[in-house]
């Protein structure tokens, strides 16, 4: 327990030396909106459209794009900030310290996890606030107790996703365009920023990813679209019961391997 | 000395720094092609990359042609002008990305300082990674070109050719300007992918894209005025495809020109009071 307390201590220390980082993880999923709603003024000349109403169940595009920009903070977190995570130790010169030290590396990884998690979480609560204020989003008291519950089940799925991406970087060192890449499928495949049902390759993948499922009841819940509650949440169990031990299985495996074979201090 | 002899020299220190310049270049290639699912990744991310702004767009129009597209641009196909204004976009990345991260990526190696007391100045470095950038990043652009306007029937004016490619010349000049701004910043603040991305995801906003200035408010239009991407997207979407042009040509090449001088001018005296801060503070081999 103490090492994962340590592990976040030390992350959040490392965060306030560089404050700019923190700014700009708040503001930037809301920049990244933008270029959406005017691609939108563009193409149909407002901000309703009734082709995307039948395929998302709402007419108006911004507040659908602005809930995807919003949640795939969890998405950046799980897959960049987790997949990164040891290889900044690498860079730090502090990764062979840390792992031979007499804490189980599945710790350390958890630290990892818990810290991204709730800083993601400020995250998207003072995102979710500007849109409260700003952008006139509604969301009554008794809707709060659901959204989190949702985003809990897309936290534990997507840390398990997080847990390979750590494995991946250290296998093949250099993989943050990897991870970057990874980052462009999930945001192909899943309802971010359209509805997958637009294509019938992306809604069928889609399907395998625990972000669609959030999405769907995170939108429904906000902007008031009909959703199954009982079968996303199931689903939603379901997949972080499958990808969190697979995740700490494939870390231990690879961690394992690494040691094995002597890469671990290779660049 | 004779002016003859004055000649020579100059002559000699500028092929002695186009060859740091190619060695810097040759060094990127090798060490890219030592991370070889990187390297493959680097050709397939575009394509990722781009494919959510066409579904999006279908999304909102049910199809592939937009009406009102057409009304603001002469250009009813959303697949052609978006792909035109990412294609080119492409180039920000490099100034932002490759030519800003070089040194930091230098200080994870351990090799900024040993790099530094080589006998070139600083700008010769920094060429040679914009050197390296641009071949990187023209040959993915050339592949993603070619298999999108395949897969997609885009139909591509050839004459304009020429024009476009002056014109994407010129806006990569005046990037190259920021990628120095970026790789100057690098050397006080650090933490450089902070400043790559709240640049370019500040360019890409105002930048008219995916969507015509039109559509922008005033604010964001007048902002745009001082970027070169705003010219080059234009400009190469009008040769390439024929979108109606709000600026006249001469004007967009007179001001790429204005904007290439002031920016060139502006990143090379940034990196070199960054690399004097650096020096002096002794915070170069700081982390």
């Amino acid at each position: 327990m103490w090492v994962i307390v340590e592990e976040v201590r030390k992350s959040i220390r490392i965060l306030l030396a560089y404050p700019a980082e923190v700014v700009f993880w708040i503001f930037s999923p809301l920049l990244w909106v933008i270029p959406l709603v005017f691609q939108g003024k563009a193409l149909v000349g407002a901000f309703s459209s009734t082709p995307f109403g039948s395929l998302a169940g709402t007419d108006e595009f911004i507040p659908y794009v602005l809930i995807g920009a919003i949640i795939s903070t969890y998405m950046f977190s799980a897959v960049w900030s987790m997949g990164n995570s040891f290889r900044d130790e690498t860079y730090y010169g502090t990764l062979e310290h840390i792992l031979s030290s007499p804490a189980r590396p599945a710790y350390i990884l958890i630290g990892k996890g818990l810290y991204n998690s709730i800083l993601s979480t400020s995250f998207v609560i003072v995102q979710l606030l500007i849109c409260v204020f700003i952008f006139g989003l509604d969301i009554t008291l008794v809707k709060i107790l659901p959204i989190f519950m949702f985003l809990l089940l897309l936290i534990v799925g997507l840390y398990g996703i997080g847990f390979m991406a750590a494995a991946l970087t250290l296998l093949v060192k250099e993989a943050h365009g990897l991870l970057h890449m990874f980052e462009y499928v999930l945001f192909l495949f899943s309802p971010i920023r359209y509805p997958v049902e637009v294509n019938p390759i992306t809604k069928a993948i889609s399907v395998f990813i625990p972000l669609t499922y959030a999405l769907n009841a995170l939108r429904g819940l906000l902007l008031n679209i009909e959703f199954n509650f009982l079968k996303n949440s199931m689903i939603l169990l379901g997949i972080d019961c499958v990808l969190i031990p697979l995740g700490l299985v494939v870390f231990h495996y690879v961690e394992k391997r690494t040691k094995t074979r002597g890469t671990l201090s290779d660049y | 000395m004779s002016l003859r002899d004055n000649r020579k020299r100059m002559l000699k220190t500028f092929f002695h720094y186009l060859r740091a310049v190619n060695a810097e270049n040759i060094k990127e290639w090798k060490i890219e092609l030592t991370y070889k699912p990187d390297f493959i990744r680097q050709f397939i991310e575009p394509f990722v990359y781009l494919f959510p702004y066409f579904l999006y767009g279908f999304a909102l129009l049910g199809g592939r042609y937009s009406e009102h597209l057409r009304s603001i641009t002469g250009i009813s196909d959303m697949v052609a002008y978006t792909f035109i204004g990412y294609l080119f976009i492409g180039f920000l990345n490099t100034a932002c990305w490759a030519m800003g991260f070089s040194l930091r990526k230098e200080q994870w190696f351990g090799t900024l300082e040993t790099i530094f007391v080589a006998p070139v100045p600083r700008w010769v470095y920094v060429a040679g990674m914009a050197l390296h950038s641009t071949c990187h990043q023209g040959l993915i652009m050339l592949i993603q070109a070619v298999v999108i306007a395949t897969f997609f029937a885009i139909v591509l004016q050839m004459s304009g050719i020429f024009m476009a490619l002056s014109i994407v010349l010129l806006m990569l000049l005046g990037l190259y300007g920021l990628g120095i701004i970026v790789a100057g910043l690098t050397i006080a603040l650090k933490q450089w992918w902070v400043v790559s991305e709240a640049l370019s995801t500040l360019i890409v906003v105002v930048t008219p894209i995916a969507y015509p200035l039109a559509v922008l408010p005033l604010v964001l239009r007048k902002m745009s005025m001082f970027l070169p991407t705003t010219y080059g997207i234009i400009g190469v979407r009008h040769f390439l495809l024929g979108e109606e042009l709000v600026i006249g040509l001469p004007t967009i090449i007179l001001r790429l020109f204005l904007i290439l001088i002031v920016w060139l001018t502006f990143g090379m005296i940034v990196f070199l009071v960054m690399d004097r801060y650096g020096r002096k503070k002794g915070s170069l081999s700081i982390y």
